[in-house]
This record gives structure tokens, sequence and C-alpha cells, in this order.
């Protein structure tokens, strides 16, 4: 049985955090259109996201280890995918041509 | 037999410590959600990676204001939600009632801003024929809504039971499933929101 802590504040941290990140997201989605390296960014932020949203909310590093990596994965896979996208875009569409 | 079975405690211990959030079946439930979206998001890689003009100018016509919204009240409604399991960890149960009734309350928020945002949709002649992009947003989306509605409505039964005192300090294991489902669906949007709305 874990010990009765008020996680209050870190719970609020998280959310303004996840407002913020959303927020900034959204400006240099704007300001930087047309920059090569904006997926890599995007990516980043969208891990950074899911990971405040496994950690503080879901509590997977006390989680059984399958859940964690489970969400740890999954967490990873879309930011991956967007950057092999960006930048090796042809040769994905090349091995993904039935 | 089947009694104790179904009498858990609201830990589910493992060997070295770690615990299962809520209980097993939900995170079978997580399990299978998690690897719908993967073969979801393949597709849309996919069809990202042979029509990438499609999806930076179809990205461009869609309503940010309305993946903004959606993205602020998924995140909201997943805090409020956790803070009611953090209430009733620590017996909190008015604090708990309150929390999880506000998380009810910002949720039902999604279904509305999506309904306003099909319509704008449909207004600047946005529907599932309008190009790759478009069919790949809709499906995507209106997967993700249905998964929502999920939560919705187990937001509502966890509710009633909460009201009933159905969980406390002791056992609110019900409460800390449906958080972690809602979580997880949280987590998803966190990914649909910029692949779609900010990477005009």
């Amino acid at each position: 049985m874990e010990s009765k802590i008020d996680r209050f504040r870190v719970l609020t941290a998280a959310w303004l955090g996840l407002v913020a990140l959303t927020l900034v997201g959204l400006g240099l989605g704007e300001w930087f259109r047309e920059a090569r390296w904006l997926p890599l960014l995007v990516a980043a932020i969208i891990w950074l996201k899911g990971a405040l949203v496994a950690r503080h909310f879901i509590e997977s590093h006390l989680a059984h280890p399958f859940i964690a990596r489970l969400l740890q994965g999954f967490i990873a896979i879309a930011p991956t995918a967007l950057v092999l996208t960006a930048f090796f875009g042809d040769t994905l569409a090349r091995w993904a041509t039935l | 037999m089947v009694a104790a079975v179904l009498h858990n405690s609201p830990e589910i211990p493992v060997a070295d410590g770690r615990r299962i959030p809520g209980n097993k079946g939900i995170w079978v439930g997580i399990t299978c959600e998690i690897v719908e979206f993967v073969v979801l998001f393949t597709v849309y890689f996919v069809a990202r990676a042979h029509f990438p003009d499609a999806f930076h100018e179809g990205a461009q016509r869609l309503s940010v204001i309305s993946g903004t919204v959606i993205t602020l009240l998924m995140v909201t409604s997943s805090y409020f939600i956790a803070c009611s399991v953090n209430a009733i960890r620590l017996d909190r149960h008015r604090a708990a009632v309150a929390w999880l009734v506000a998380g009810l309350v910002i949720a039902l928020g999604y279904p509305l801003a999506k309904f306003l945002e099909i319509s704008w949709n449909l207004a600047h002649g946005i529907d599932g024929s309008s190009g790759i992009f478009f069919t790949v947003y809709y499906y995507l989306t209106f997967n993700h809504l249905v998964h929502a509605t999920w939560g919705i409505l187990g937001i509502l039964w966890v509710l009633a039971r909460l009201l009933f005192h159905g969980y406390s300090a002791g056992d609110y294991t019900g409460l800390e499933a449906l958080a972690s489902y809602w979580h997880a669906t949280d987590i998803i949007w966190l990914i649909i929101f910029p692949l779609f709305y900010v990477l005009a």
C-alpha cells in the first residue's frame, strides 16, 4: 500500500506544463511553418507531453513493467515515425508501396 | 471462490513492488486501444509519405482553434480526474466527487467541440471525400471520439458508484481504472493534434 501523499501540486504542475507545451507548440508551428526541422520539434513536444501524462497522471514509473514499457513504446512510436517520414519520406513510401 | 477472486485489494502489487493502476481488465482494454491506434497511425504515416503535399496543404484548411480547444479540454479533464483519484486516496470523498464532476463537465465539451468543428468543416466544403488527408483525418478523429465516448460513459458509471460511496481510500480500483483509460485516450489525442493541426 502506498503512503498517502497529496500529489495535488505535482498534478497541477504537470497540467500547466501540458497547457504550456500545447500553446508553445502551436506558436512554433505557426512561426516556423516552412522550417525543415519543424517535424523534429513537433516530435519532441509529442513525446514530452505523452511522457508527462504517463508519468504524472498514470504513474507509469510505479506501474508493472509491462504497463511502463507499453506506454514508453507507444509514446515513442509516433515521434519516431514523424521524424522518419519527414527526412526519409521517399524511402518509406517506396517500402510501403504494394 | 468467485467472490474471493472478484474482491481484489485496491492496489495489485507485483513481485518487484510495482503495481497495476486500476485493474488488469482495463489494461487489457488499453493495450487493445493502443494496438488499434498504432495501426491507424501507421496508415497515417504511410499516406503522409506518399502524399506529403496533400498533408501540408490539408492541415492549413482545418480549424486550429477547434483542435486546440479539444486538446485543452482533454488535458484538463484528465487533470481533474487525476485529482479525483488523488482525493479519494486521501479519503476526501466530497473532493473526489467534485473533481470527477468537473472532469465529466469538461470531458462533455469534447463531443460538443467536435460537433461544432464538423459543422465548420462542412460549411467550408471539407468532408471525407475532400482528399487523402481529410479521409485519414476523419477516420482517425472519429475513432478517437468513439473511444472518448466510451470514456465519458465510464465516467458516468464511476461517478454514480462514487456518489453512493462505492470507492474509498481502501478501495478505489474502479476509479483508478477509469482514470487510466481516460489518460491513455488523452495521450492518443496529444499525438493526433499536432499531426493534423500543427504540421501545416
